[in-house]
């Protein structure tokens, strides 16, 4: 299978409950997902991302357009067994504890019990709710039921795995310990199709991104053909600077700022980036790193949703 | 995934068993169970204000229509909010993900109900027989066919209450089954008027149709109601009993198809 996730054309109107007003949430969206990929999907709130979400996993129609998963339809039977999704902000059956969450879940997709339990411990563990075992679900944080939430996602061991903002109320080290998850399925061969609005988090994982704003795709790509391999300039980071005033005269320099307490930015012209490297050794200063200027996917993010211009430096 | 018999009973059974644990766990609903064996039991007070020969004819009637009244209030006050609280705490994005039918889920939750009023029954015709042992009142020969009749009544109304928690608000889809409930029961007075030649019903063609039209669609509940047998010691034969199985199966399918119709073409928003 050449795509996991195939969206072509998506729209969805709806019509508000007491005018009938015509709403036009998605207007146009298409991206494909290759299988083991991890994907992101990004847009400022009501771009269109949750609505797009909830047709993939069948649970509204299309106005138009066409969405294929796993090569088959949303909400098929065959697609859905092999597909795991956590909801934004998930609520659960409050009155469960965790573990008969996952069994009743687990029974849904027909796994023995057996099976159901071993997975259901491996589960806990890896989301790190083994503690809160004989704790009913109304007493849970955000942050745990968002792991509950996780956990369900992939008690059928899906080959897609669907998550709308699932970084969303965790502490940072839950997002690390979620980050690693994801980082781990997809180093098991799975694909990851992921909205947030965490960029730093998205650049750090996503193979490819799409970013949509009012209904319609503003970009999509890998970071690399996203961001650019540069910006024409380079960013050379030099401890030890005190003469700061005399490197700022130096041709091809945009650019000097402190970043630590020892170190300096510098922003330097391409053309230029080799001479003023030589000044900066001939200086007798320590060079810590030299890397291409690219445009961040934050700065990106703001510039396709109408927020400002693209090209901003980066840190 | 299975799509076979064997799959779909487990998915089904999982939702059953998941609305049946939430209702064991819900204080509202102990609650009410508490308030129904207690008005079985307050019937001995009851009967206490008639006189002595009718003590033994009120502790059976009364007991039975509490009975049938409490299992019909906890068929309408849970059967509104079966699909209606889902969607509203969105509990049911993350089960309509998985590989189940809107189907199943309905027929799940249904089932999760239908064990609750199993249970309930149970006890209130404990507490009920309890009454009439303690007044050392003879047991009605057909008190156990008494007790199913009115499971089915409540049954019939749990079905109905799915088929309006698809669309409605609990209050709405409360009041339209307590509606079709009490129109339900008035049901053979309704045909008495339509046979009279003097009346409303005769006077007005426009009154006529309303009242034939509403006995073709809405299901009589007195069908269940056998307290005057009961009392007067005519039997309830067994064929009658399973006549009115099939009258509250007939009636449950249609409405159970509609629920379904209505709820598989929902958009979740």
């Amino acid at each position: 299978m050449e795509y996991i996730i195939e969206v072509e054309g998506f729209k969805k109107h709806f019509r508000t409950v007491m005018t009938q007003r015509k709403v036009e949430a998605v207007k146009d969206v298409s991206f494909k997902v290759k299988p083991g990929e991890i994907f992101g999907f990004l847009g400022p709130n009501g771009a269109g991302k949750t609505t797009t979400m909830k047709a993939m996993m069948g649970l509204i129609r299309p106005t138009g357009g066409t969405i294929r998963i796993l090569g088959g339809s949303p909400g098929q039977y065959a697609v859905m067994s092999r597909v795991g999704f956590l909801p934004e902000q998930p609520y659960f059956y409050d009155y469960l504890k965790p573990q008969e969450l996952l069994h009743t879940f687990g029974r849904i997709f027909s796994i023995p019990r057996s099976v159901r339990e071993k997975r259901i411990d491996e589960l806990l563990r890896v989301v790190g709710l083994e503690d809160a075992r004989n704790k009913t679900l109304r007493k849970f944080s955000k942050g745990m039921l968002q792991r509950i939430g996780i956990a369900q996602a992939l008690i059928n061991d899906p080959e897609l795995i669907v998550l709308d903002e699932p970084l969303s109320g965790l502490d940072p080290i839950g997002r690390k310990e979620v980050i690693d998850l994801l980082a781990s399925l997809k180093s098991q061969g799975k694909t990851v199709f992921f909205s947030s609005h965490i960029l730093s988090d998205i650049e750090r994982l996503c193979d490819r991104v799409v970013i949509i704003d009012k209904g319609f795709v503003k970009a999509e790509g890998t970071l690399e053909q996203l961001l650019g391999s540069g910006s024409g300039e380079k960013e050379i980071l030099v401890g030890g600077l005190k003469d700061v005033a005399s490197v700022e005269l130096l041709a091809g320099v945009k650019s000097v700022e402190v970043v630590g307490s020892l170190v300096h930015r510098l922003v330097v012209e391409n053309a230029q980036a080799d001479e003023v490297l030589m000044s900066l050794l001939r200086a007798g200063l320590h060079i810590v790193s030299v890397s291409d200027q690219r445009i961040s996917l934050e700065s990106l993010f703001i510039s396709q949703s109408g927020g400002g211009p693209a090209m901003e430096a980066t840190i | 995934m299975s799509g076979s018999f064997g799959g779909s009973f487990n998915r089904i059974g999982a939702i059953a068993i998941n609305t049946f644990t939430e209702a064991s766990r819900n204080r509202a609903f102990i609650g009410l169970g508490i308030a129904a064996i207690a008005l079985v039991v307050s019937s001995m007070a009851i009967s206490g204000l008639a006189v002595s020969d009718q003590r033994a004819r009120v502790l059976v009637d009364f007991g039975l229509f509490a009975v049938s009244l409490l299992l019909v209030v906890i068929s309408i006050t849970m059967g509104v909010i079966l699909v209606f609280k889902e969607v509203d705490r969105k509990t049911f994005y993350v089960v309509l993900t998985k590989p189940i039918r809107r189907a199943e889920v309905l027929a799940g939750k249904l089932l999760g109900l239908l064990s609750v009023l199993v249970v309930t029954l149970f006890l209130m015709g404990l507490a009920w027989v309890l009454v009439l042992v303690i007044r050392d009142v003879a047991l009605p020969a057909d008190l156990f066919k008494a007790l199913i009749l009115t499971w089915l009544q409540a049954a019939l109304v749990t079905s109905l209450a799915l088929l309006f928690s698809t669309f409605a608000s609990p209050i709405l889809s409360g009041v339209f089954t307590f509606g079709v409930f009490i129109v339900g029961t008035m049901i053979p007075v309704l045909q008495d008027l339509l046979t009279l030649r003097k009346g409303p019903l005769a006077a007005s063609p426009a009154m006529r149709f309303l009242a034939e039209g509403t006995i073709k669609v809405v299901p009589d509940m007195t069908v269940f109601n056998v307290s005057k047998e009961l009392i007067l010691g005519i039997p309830v034969t067994w064929h009658y009993v399973s006549g009115a199985f099939f009258y509250c199966l007939g009636w449950s399918a249609l409405f159970f198809a509609l629920a379904v119709l209505i709820f598989s073409r929902r958009d979740f928003n």
